[in-house]
């Protein structure tokens, strides 16, 4: 613990010890160790209510844990707000269900954050905003509002607003859950690009195939805690965890 | 062809089939047909045919006309305009009039809504307001609050009501929302006990009781004491119209804010508000509406606001039978006024639905 505080390595971007997190009596996470090294990809899976979104939530403080530590970029996560604004400015999240601001055109959705909290003045916000959205295959419907969009391109938004804010991290919280069949790999493509410029990537997803593209390590969760870590050959092949095992002939036999 | 609809009705088949389908149908509709000119006829005759105008016939004219007596509004309308203030600097009041009517027409529209436009909209609006209404500069004669009357008093205390009020309602809200308990309940409390009092005794309190209860340089004249007490009731009920409209912002507008790094009050005013305000707009014309008909309860406390100058128009003897024709003007001016409200609603909501699905 001790060697965390003075020697902060800058090759990692994330690390997790000991944390705990309780709902109430529930007890979500059991004591969570993780640590993410800048431009590594993780995918974490695991079955629903196996506390993979909270525990990327944490990250980003949307949620509170109760115990342990967590160092995002060097700056610790603690009720220090200057610590949690700063950490939220350097760690994007792009979620489930988009959430877009549906009373802005798509290109204010991109530079409100950087103008309010980047204090970008407008047009170099805008400039880097379409420059963003050419990136998410868009930039045409800048103009548009996100309940004119369909599924598919509102997540390639909520990407690129997220981008404009030039995260260092990028969390995702289940991108593609809510989202139709058809729609699904337009949002993986942009995701699989985002990976392959060196985006340090934290996603939480049921996307198997993505997996094995994208992901440096695949984490696997039950029951709160983290019961696997390995590489995708070696996860979706060689796993020796029974719960491993089972989760995934769920999901893939079928 | 087969995929092609019917062919719609032309209007006179359509009027029948609605309408005439039936005998008894079409006796129903011929009767209440019957009835609509009756009391079409009957009110048209009244109101123009058989109406007086002319009111250098005075008030005899009218009794042996059958119509409306219009000509006590042409008589006595400075008397249900302006009230007690005094007849030579009535110009005054009508001019106030005008600032009132102007600012609040300049706000409404969007290009006006910045915060630095609003600000002088409003301070130059209140400034010329007030200097018009109470003098004692600028040459102007001095007049008190206690002569002030008719459509400005009305108009002054609505426009203060709400100036006073609305953004009252916003912190009232956000506080009932409060993670801490002690917060929103003490909020909540305080706004179920305003809602639970009837107006007439919030205003008779701050009017009347309100005095013997507060240090001399904090009572203020009874006209602000009232302003402030009708405040307060209107933040009460749209602060429960603005939290409503809060509670439909659905939960991931906040977090995907927060996400992005932006502060408590740039959620709020960029994310939340904008978003619930567009949800509760309907419910909160409704209560702009309602405040501005309830100003005439202000007669309780001692004001002279239109519908109490409308007594006095008809009170003195000559006119005392023509009631009815000073009602339907107040009755007029209301409308304006408050169909005007609406409409501009109406108005928004289309503004507001931009981009909705």
């Amino acid at each position: 613990m001790a060697t965390l505080a003075q020697s902060p390595n800058p090759d990692i971007a994330l690390r997790i010890e000991g944390m705990n997190k309780y709902f109430g009596n529930f007890h979500a996470l059991r004591n969570i160790d993780l640590t993410v090294t800048r431009g590594e990809k993780i995918v974490v899976c695991g079955p629903s209510g196996s506390g993979k979104s909270t525990m990327i939530r944490c990250i980003n403080r949307l949620e509170e844990h109760n115990s342990g530590r967590i160092v995002v970029l060097g700056t610790e996560l603690n009720d220090d707000v200057g610590n949690i604004d700063e950490i939220r400015r350097e760690v994007g999240m792009v979620f489930q269900h988009f959430n877009l601001f549906p009373h802005m055109s798509v290109l204010e959705n991109c530079v409100l954050a950087p103008m309010l909290v980047r204090k970008l003045p407008r047009q170099q916000a805008e400039e880097m905003a379409l420059r963003f959205l050419e990136k998410v295959r868009i930039p045409e419907q800048a103009s548009k509002y996100p309940g004119q969009l369909s599924g598919g391109q509102q997540q390639r938004v909520a990407i690129a607003r997220a981008l404009c804010m030039q995260p260092q991290i990028m969390l995702f919280d289940e991108p593609t859950s809510a989202l139709d069949p058809e729609m699904i790999s337009e949002v993986l493509d942009v995701m699989v690009t985002l990976a392959a410029d060196g985006m340090t990537m934290i996603c939480v997803t049921h996307e198997m195939g993505f997996a094995r593209r994208v992901a440096d390590r695949v984490i696997f969760m039950d029951r709160g805690e983290i019961i696997e870590e390995a590489p995708p050959e070696t996860f979706f092949t060689a796993s020796r965890n029974e719960r491993t095992r089972q989760f995934l002939s769920q999901i893939l036999n079928h | 062809m087969t995929d092609l609809a019917p062919p719609a009705p032309g209007m006179l088949e359509d009027l029948r089939r609605r309408f005439f389908a039936s005998p008894l149908q079409a006796l129903v509709s011929l009767l209440s047909l019957g009835l609509i000119a009756l009391v079409g006829w009957k009110l048209l005759n009244w109101a123009l045919l058989s109406a007086v105008f002319d009111p250098s016939q005075g008030a005899e004219a009218c009794h042996r006309a059958a119509g409306a007596c219009w000509s006590v509004i042409a008589a006595r309308w400075r008397i249900i305009l302006f009230g007690l203030y005094p007849y030579e600097e009535q110009w005054r009041s009508a001019l106030a009039c005008v600032a009132v009517v102007a600012m609040t027409v300049l706000s409404c529209i969007p290009a006006f809504w910045t915060g630095r436009r609003i600000a002088a909209i409003w301070l130059a609006g209140t400034t010329v307001f007030y200097v018009l209404m109470k003098g004692g500069v600028l040459g102007l004669s001095y007049v008190g609050e206690e002569s002030w009357g008719g459509l400005a008093l009305t108009l002054f205390i609505f426009v203060a009501t709400c100036l006073i009020g609305f953004p009252l309602s916003i912190v009232l809200a956000l506080l009932r929302r409060s993670e801490l308990p002690w917060i929103s309940r003490t909020t909540g409390l305080i706004i179920d006990a305003v809602r639970s009092l009837p107006l007439i005794s919030i205003l008779f309190t701050f009017a009347i009781v309100l005095p013997f209860a507060l240090p001399h340089w904090l009572q203020g004249d009874k006209l602000y004491r009232v302003i402030v007490g009708s405040a307060l009731f209107f933040a009460a009920y749209q602060a429960e119209i603005v939290r409503g409209g809060m509670q439909g912002v659905a939960h991931g507008q906040g977090e995907a804010a927060m996400a992005l790094g932006l502060s408590y009050w740039q959620r709020v005013s960029r994310i939340l508000l904008p978003q619930a305000m567009r949800n509760a707009l309907p419910a909160t014309i409704n209560q702009f509406v309602i405040s501005f008909k309830e100003t005439s309860l202000v007669v309780i406390v001692g004001f002279f606001e239109i519908i109490a100058s409308g007594n006095a128009a008809y009170g003195t003897g000559e006119w005392r039978f023509a009631y009815a024709e000073v009602y339907t003007f107040i009755a007029f001016i209301y409308f304006v006024f408050v169909f005007s409200l609406s409409r501009y609603g109406a108005f928004l909501e289309r503004r507001m639905s931009v981009g909705e699905r």
